[in-house]
């Protein structure tokens, strides 16, 4: 219990201890001065302790009967009156003791003081949650099952009563409390050195913002990770030092954008957030045609820039003359309610080969979807979906391609925090282009199989005991790549996997030569199956494995070193 | 002027002088020393125990330290006193012993007097 606590309980007890104190020294007094009888008739005062020891049982009604002799009259009068007395205050102190357990200001004293020693306890590196909602909810949990502890701070007492039900595989401490309150981000654990990480991401831009400055200005060492769907802010969040920026409608729209120009990135960018390595027919966006992109909002201008950029041709329908007035001169924006047949129309919806429903509202994005395939039924249909509750009404709806921007949202992050390599080797290879794309595609399918696992490690003492080992000790030697591909079980054979991206230092190589010699302190980037991930993880932590693998035999070893004698 | 203060004064100092009362007197003749003096003391400095809860301030936590020094003093007095006349039976031995505990909550409720008025004449007011 901490020391605010404790302190409410004595401020709160004060007056109850008074009354106690009193009442048992008139009684114990009165007990005293008023002359008894004993068993020969003799008068007789009753001691300080037999006084104590009666008032003691009668104000706690226990009542042992009177003692040492029985009473007479002027006595019972006394005791008549001091049962009302004590009892009375004996009740009140108890009282007030269960009123003070049952009261908000000192559980919630209590929880704090419990958050708190749970924060001072934590060794393992851990990421603060500003905010819990459905896609925190779902990250949090996908960290869990892999081991990452998180912490939660919540303005919503409700938010956090509901998090304490759910069933993560590892504890999330939760904090009741205002990130605009500096204060909670310090009891929140920012300052300590295991704290890797903060993720806001809040649907309001101002609060990331907010988020991001006092994470930033706290502790300048810990990873700021916030969602901006205005590039103003994203602008404002990397100056002041964020360091994932993350926009749901960039990614949409870098999405549409590939899909057009090269599916096979496409491919390969779903795959590492979590899909099969698979591009499906429905997958395929029309290259002909026009497209019809109704909402010309966030999402909207995203979508224009990846359109413009891929070469199609586009007309936006916006409800909002205010907003259909911002689009720059010579874009195609018509006004007015694009599930209105007219509009559509007038959009030219027979010839067109898409529609895109991009507006806030899932249940107007609905609406689009189903006026535009009355009109035309060949037309590809993409629909923005809002909140992942509505995922049932759009399952149905029969639509092309739904896009669930909190989804998105949920494996980026996971992405960014859990496996930091994927999401830069996904940066890295938009860069270089379709036919690369095909190969990495051709290169997985072929060398491993239609939907290989991913693992990150890295060449270190805590992630590789026995290679980094025997690096060190021998630092002429150079061991390449390739030995991780050797099986356990016969290193004339190799595993099925692949290395995809290795990042040493400021270099970083995308399908590096199996050949290339391990340095010291490479972070890697695997694609393979679980039996090989195995296997390579008994290759880089055993030192018998190791030796192995290398040298196709067993470790020779001498009896004085197997029994742990010499070093 | 504090009532708050006044009241707190008036059982700090009526703690110690209570205490003197009883202390007061040959250590090794129980006559002189009354069993009501005691009674009073042990209730007077609890009540002043109590006042001196609750407060956070370093002094606040000094003077609860001495109450507290002499509470357990007086109540051990107390239960010796009660030992002695069911238990073992007076004698000097038992007597000395009663005495000399008032007289660590006597030491205990000067230093706690010497306290409070040193945070008296501290303060500008």
């Amino acid at each position: 219990m901490g020391n605010n606590s404790l302190f409410l309980i004595i401020k709160r007890m004060r007056t109850p201890m008074f009354v106690l104190v009193i009442t048992f020294a008139i009684s114990i007094l009165g007990m005293v001065l008023i002359p008894g009888v004993d068993d020969q008739g003799k008068p007789y005062h009753l001691s300080f302790f037999d006084a104590f020891y009666f008032v003691s049982y009668m104000a706690t009604t226990i009542g042992f009967g009177e003692s040492p002799y029985a009473f007479t009259y002027p006595q019972k009068l006394w005791v008549g009156f001091c049962i009302y007395l004590t009892v009375i205050g004996w009740f009140y102190a108890i009282g007030s003791i269960v009123s003070l357990v049952q009261d908000k200001v000192l559980a919630a004293q209590i929880a704090l003081a419990n958050f708190q020693r749970k924060i001072r306890k934590m060794e393992e590196p851990f990421i603060i949650f500003v905010g819990y909602n459905t896609m925190t909810r779902q990250i949090i949990d996908r960290l869990a099952h892999n081991g990452i502890r998180s912490v939660v701070i919540e303005k919503n007492e409700e938010k956090v009563k509901a998090l304490s039900l759910e069933d993560y595989a590892i504890e999330v401490p939760a904090l009741v409390g205002d990130v605009r309150d500096p204060k909670v981000f310090k009891i929140a654990g920012i300052h300590k050195h295991n704290c890797r990480a903060v993720v806001s991401l809040f649907n309001d831009d101002v609060m990331n913002l907010h988020v991001a400055l006092s994470a930033k200005l706290m502790n300048k060492h810990v990873m700021v990770v916030v969602e901006a769907t205005q590039d103003e802010y994203g602008q404002n969040l990397s100056t002041i030092g964020a360091d994932v920026v993350e926009n749901p409608f960039k990614i949409v729209a870098k999405r549409v954008y590939l899909s057009l120009t090269s599916p096979s990135l496409l491919m390969i960018e779903q795959w590492l957030y979590g899909d099969p390595l698979v591009l499906r027919k429905k997958d395929r966006l029309p290259r002909e045609g026009k497209y019809i992109v109704c909402g010309y909002g966030r999402m909207g201008t995203a979508l224009e820039v990846g359109l413009r950029r891929a070469g199609i041709d586009y007309i936006f329908i916006e409800a909002s003359p205010e907003k259909a007035a911002k689009a720059r001169s010579g874009e195609k924006v018509i006004v007015g309610d694009a599930d209105d047949k007219k509009i559509l129309l007038k959009a030219d919806i027979q010839e067109a080969s898409c529609i895109i429903a991009a507006t806030k509202d899932d249940l107007l994005n609905l609406s689009i979807i189903m006026a535009a395939k009355r009109i035309n039924p060949d037309i590809y249909t993409i629909a923005r979906e809002n909140r992942m509750t509505d995922a049932v009404v759009f399952q149905a709806a029969k639509i092309d391609r739904v896009i669930m921007l909190e989804s998105l949202m949920i494996n980026k992050t996971y992405n960014v925090l859990a496996r930091p390599l994927a999401d830069r080797f996904i940066r890295l290879m938009a860069y270089r282009g379709e036919e690369w794309g095909e190969k990495v595609v051709k290169l997985l399918k072929e060398h491993i199989n239609n939907n290989p696992e991913t693992m990150e490690t890295v060449i270190d003492e805590d992630h590789a005991y026995a290679l980094s080992r025997l690096l060190r000790e021998d630092g002429e030697r150079t061991i390449p790549y390739n030995i991780l591909y050797r099986r356990r079980d016969d290193w004339r054979l190799e595993n099925r996997m692949l290395v995809l991206y290795i990042r040493r230092g400021e270099e970083e190589m995308l399908l590096p030569d199996p050949a290339m010699p391990i340095h010291l302190g490479d972070e890697v980037l695997l694609a393979g199956t679980k039996e090989a991930f195995e296997d390579v993880e008994y290759i880089l932590e055993n030192i018998y494995e190791l030796h192995y693998v290398m040298q196709g035999s067993e470790h020779e070893l001498s009896l004085a070193r197997k029994l742990g004698f010499e070093e | 002027m504090n009532l708050e203060k006044v009241i707190s004064g008036f059982f700090i100092i009526l703690a110690l002088t209570m205490n003197f009362g009883f202390f007061y007197g040959d250590p090794t003749v129980l006559e002189e020393h009354s069993r009501y003096e005691l009674f009073a003391a042990i209730i007077i400095n609890l009540i002043a125990t109590i006042y001196k809860l609750g407060d956070k301030t370093q002094l606040g936590a000094v003077l609860l330290a001495t109450s507290l020094v002499a509470d357990i003093q007086l109540i051990g007095a107390a239960s010796i006193w009660a030992l002695g006349e069911y238990v073992t039976g007076m004698n000097t031995e038992v007597v000395v012993a009663i005495i000399s505990f008032s007289g660590g909550a006597l030491l205990a409720n000067i230093v706690s007097v010497i306290l409070f008025t040193g945070d008296v004449l501290k303060s500008k007011r």
